[in-house]
């Protein structure tokens, strides 16, 4: 009995080894591998005082991420002589059932593990063999083979923290490459991946709680604060025609995960509104030459103008008037990409993103230049309101000939957006801020920053309409016509 | 008469078991097996032949009396040749003997590699040889030892065969536990991405792994399908230009067989008269499709159009070795290039991850197992013309067993590679000391050798 005590610690410590061995340092290996062999040898000649010299069949590893399996059937029974290549049993690995082959001949003496035993470990004896002639009757089954079959997890993993420098840390190349730009210190960071590997998430998370980044003596303090985005920015943002929907029509962030496992992916399935915003959105940031140019607008007129107002209007639905009729003023602008060359449209058709649960759609203010803004706002506000059910018609969707997208009631100062093919141009409103010009007088100003298709849209051109855009939305009588 | 004389030199062994029986014999020696017997003192003779395998021969007593006995080869079939390989050979008992232990060897070296693989001791690529000893070894026991030698992948074999202990091919194959480097106080752990290289007492010092093995003039493993034939082809070109009187043997497999660069070092080989033996190992399979799936003919040995060919019996040593003489002798009297065709079989599935069962039967196998096994042939060659008895037969098996053993022992208790050695043996040059090259990224840079 004391020996079968000591034949399991050895078990223990050798499984212990093994584990660690994978996240100490090379020197300190060589030791701990002959220290394997060591133990190995023990343990194989401590069985082997048999009446029959055995040969021991192990779970095998059939797919390299198998760690353990089930033996659905044994194939041979006791007593059966093996031929090599023959199949012995059926194993479910984690990938499929295959088909465990004998390499040597001889007898199958003894099923040690029976079939229909789930979470079989890699590497535990499930069978003896004996050479031809043997008796069968005389083999032993080595003493304490349960020690074997259930591998003693009692390393604690997470226990290898690191707050020992010596230790290592197992990353990623992704994650290496994030601290060595941040020059975080890795072993600062909680490690919540198996083995104790430093993940992608863990060093965010460690960012998001302000961590500290690492600095080695005698260099510049670095900042990371600034450089680190603390949260992903969604792909995709969404916009709101008007401040009062903002708070119905949230878009929908990925429900936090069981947040005590860095390790846990939840894959989101893509709706088929998902699928098209990837692909069309794709296409467009790889295949158009988008081009930039912001300008600053000066809104105090226009407030005080809305102010005076007794329908009630957004400042978005002067925003589209503005755009609409600097479109009018611009023809050239307003062109859409046919596959081989610039088309003019007709109309001035105006989409206007909208976040709903599914994702951001456009909604079109179909000849927005010759509607007046309180129909303009009427028109939006039916067309979010049916986007968010789900109810628009694909006509009230698909078209139109330029977009605008508008984050300012998120106080973003300013953005640059993505091309909604075929369209050219897609203008992009920031929040309204208060600022001193030259003569140190407060303005509040907006900046609108257009991307344009290259190929339809000069610099020029998008200076021209800018300039358009910039004098309407200044000068809200013209708005009013 | 010869007959009751065999068996009673077999059944003298008390091992002798009813299976190993003399009905095959007799058979054989009615189709035409001649036996030579040399009655007399072996021990002359023993002493006469200073041969490495002297410990084999010494360790022989009277058990057996004959020395030497003629087989009757396959039939081989030949390409734009007018006459073909000898019909006989001759085998004397220290060859046969010989060539009985390195199949074992090879046999044993293969499960145990199979085995460690099973046990994650071995990981990432791993393609056995099993059912295709025959080839290896008959071939090299007809050509000369500074004769070049290049293979694919499928090369542990050959390694062997070309001097390399099987201990140093199994340590090349153990993969490290775990291999890391530190940059910025940060360490990084190379153990997945060198999954499937081996320790640092491997042939290849734990660099190569599985498909990258070198010796004496053996240009290794090869990992791209039928790379190895231009550079088969280099070789012999080097031969010719040099005027050594080496010769080439360049090996590919039916798959590869197919590819454009197979032709086009063809032609230049014919084009220039190189030194070379084109041999195509036709094992029934590429990675998983049959020969007949993906080969227009596979009349292997006649795709060489102008080059002459010969289609061997694969999976029967002497007709190997006898085929291979015969292309030996052709290509170095200068009359170019010679192709061989060697039929064979391989019982595992392609590599490892290839259960082997998907696209041939299970039964297919164990029948070309049961019946065209080239060790259990030559097995019985040896037996039946008294060549070798029971006890030496058990004799070999029980020591290839113990170097195969003891060759894993050491295989697992190898040292990991030590980080620098990753960027040493990079130049062929020897002396690079001290000059520095860049690893994966900028702030990697080491001193090679
Ligand atoms: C250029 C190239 N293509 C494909 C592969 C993948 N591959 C590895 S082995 C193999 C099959 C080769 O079969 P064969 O030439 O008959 O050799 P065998 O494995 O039967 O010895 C293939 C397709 C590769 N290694 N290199
Ligand atoms: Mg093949």
């Amino acid at each position: 009995m004391a020996a079968q005590g000591w034949l399991r610690t050895m078990q223990v410590s050798m499984n212990y080894i093994w584990r660690t061995a994978n996240i100490r340092g090379p020197s300190c290996i060589k030791a701990k591998v002959l220290c394997i062999q060591e133990c190995r040898r023990t343990f194989i000649t401590s069985i082997v005082r048999q009446a029959v010299p055995t040969t021991q069949i192990l779970m095998p590893a059939l797919s390299p991420t198998m760690e353990e399996g089930t033996i659905v059937k044994w194939v041979k029974k006791e007593g059966e002589a093996i031929a090599p290549g023959d199949m012995l049993c059926e194993i479910e690995t984690d990938k499929a059932t295959i088909a465990m082959d004998s390499d040597e001949e001889g007898i199958l003496a003894k099923i040690i593990v029976p079939e229909g035993t789930k979470n079989v470990k890699v590497n535990q004896l499930i069978a003896l063999m004996v050479e031809e002639g043997e008796d069968i009757t005389q083999v032993e089954v080595p003493l304490d083979t349960d020690v074997v079959t259930n591998p003693a997890e009692t390393t604690d993993h997470s226990s290898h923290s690191h707050t020992d420098p010596k230790e290592s840390v197992l990353m990623s190349p992704a994650v290496r490459i994030l601290l060595e730009t941040y020059r975080l210190n890795p072993r600062l960071i909680p490690a919540t991946g198996p083995k104790g590997r430093l993940l992608k998430g863990d060093v965010l998370r460690y960012v998001a709680q302000e961590g500290k980044p690492f600095t080695k003596p005698g260099e510049a303090e670095v900042t990371t604060k600034t450089a680190m985005p603390t949260t992903m920015p969604p792909l995709v943002t969404p916009l709101q025609p008007d401040k009062s929907e903002t708070t119905e029509a949230k878009p929908v962030a990925p429900k936090p995960q069981s947040a005590s496992r860095g390790t846990e992916y939840t894959d989101l399935p893509n709706s088929n509104m998902r699928r098209t915003i990837a692909k069309r959105l794709s296409e467009s940031k790889a295949n158009i030459p988008h081009t930039y140019a912001s300008t600053n607008c000066v809104m105090d007129s226009l407030i005080q103008f809305r102010k005076g107002l007794s329908v009630k209007v957004s400042m978005n639905d002067f925003i589209i008037k503005a755009a609409a009729i600097s479109l009018k003023q611009v023809p050239e602008m307003n062109v859409v990409w046919n596959g081989k060359e610039a088309e003019l449209s007709g109309q001035v058709d105006i989409s206007v993103a909208v976040a709903t649960e599914a994702g951001l759609i456009t909604p079109i203010v179909k000849t927005a230049d010759s509607l007046a803004v309180a129909e303009i706002s009427s028109t939006l506000k039916d067309l979010a309101s049916r986007a968010r059910e789900g109810k628009l018609k694909p006509q009230e969707f698909q078209g139109g000939s330029f977009t605008i997208s508008n984050l300012g009631m998120y106080g973003i100062t300013e953005f640059s957006a993505v091309i909604n093919p075929p369209q050219a141009c897609i203008l992009a409103i920031g929040g309204t801020r208060l600022l001193f010009n030259a003569d140190e007088k407060i303005q509040s100003i907006m900046t609108a920053t257009l991307s344009c298709d290259r190929r339809m849209v000069d610099d020029e051109l998008a200076a021209r309409w800018l300039e358009a855009f910039k004098s309407n939305i200044e000068k809200p009588s013209r708005l009013l016509l | 008469m010869l007959r009751a004389g065999l068996r009673s030199l077999t059944s003298t062994s008390p091992l002798n078991k009813p299976d190993l029986n003399t009905a095959r014999t007799y058979e054989q020696l009615k189709a035409g097996v001649s036996i030579k017997m040399r009655m007399g003192c072996i021990l002359k003779i023993i002493v006469a032949s200073p041969s490495k395998k002297g410990l084999l021969v010494r360790a022989r007593g009277l058990a057996s009396e004959v020395n030497e006995a003629e087989f009757e080869l396959s039939d081989c079939p030949i390409h734009k040749l007018d006459s073909g390989p000898a019909k006989k050979a001759v085998l004397t008992r220290d060859d046969g003997l010989h060539f009985y232990r390195q199949m074992q060897v090879i046999r044993r070296m293969e499960n145990a590699a199979s085995t460690m693989y099973k046990s994650k001791v071995i990981r990432g690529f791993c393609h056995l040889y099993s059912g295709q000893e025959a080839c290896a070894i008959g071939m090299q026991a007809a050509i000369h030892k500074d004769d070049s030698i290049i293979t694919a992948y499928r090369c542990h074999a050959w390694t062997y065969i070309r001097g390399i202990p099987v201990a140093d091919i199994l340590s090349e194959l153990a993969a490290p536990c775990m291999l890391m480097y530190e940059v910025n106080d940060v360490k990084y752990d190379l153990s997945e991405k060198l999954k499937g290289e081996g320790r640092k007492n491997g042939c290849s010092k734990g660099k190569g792994g599985s498909m990258h093995m070198y010796g004496h003039e053996y240009y290794g493993g090869n990992g791209i399908v039928g790379a190895q034939v231009p550079l088969g082809g280099g070789i012999a070109l080097a031969h010719k230009y040099r005027d050594n009187g080496q010769i080439c043997v360049t090996l590919y497999g039916d798959g590869a067989a197919n590819q454009g660069q197979v032709f086009e070092t063809y032609n230049m080989a014919k084009l220039w008269d190189l030194p070379v033996i084109f041999v195509c190992e036709n094992n029934g399979y590429g990675m998983g499709t049959s020969v007949e799936r993906a080969a227009a003919t596979t009349e292997y040995h006649t795709r060489g159009d102008y080059i002459p060919g010969i289609k061997v019996d694969g999976m029967d040593i002497l007709t190997v070795r006898e085929a291979t003489r015969f292309a030996a002798d052709f290509t170095r009297s200068g009359k170019g290039p010679i192709l061989m065709e060697l039929t064979t079989y391989r019982y595992y599935g392609h590599s490892m991850s290839d259960p082997g069962t998907s696209y041939r039967s299970r039964d297919e196998v164990q029948s070309i197992r049961k019946t065209r096994d080239p060790i259990m042939s030559l097995r019985e060659k040896l037996l039946d013309s008294g060549l070798a008895d029971t006890d030496d037969i058990k004799r070999i098996e029980k020591e290839a067993k113990e170097e195969v053993d003891a060759a894993v022992k050491v295989a697992q208790a190898g040292p990991e590679p030590a980080l620098d050695d990753l960027f040493l043996d990079v130049y062929a040059d020897d002396n690079m000391e001290g000059h520095k090259i860049r690893g994966c990224d900028n702030w990697i840079r080491q001193a090679t050798n």
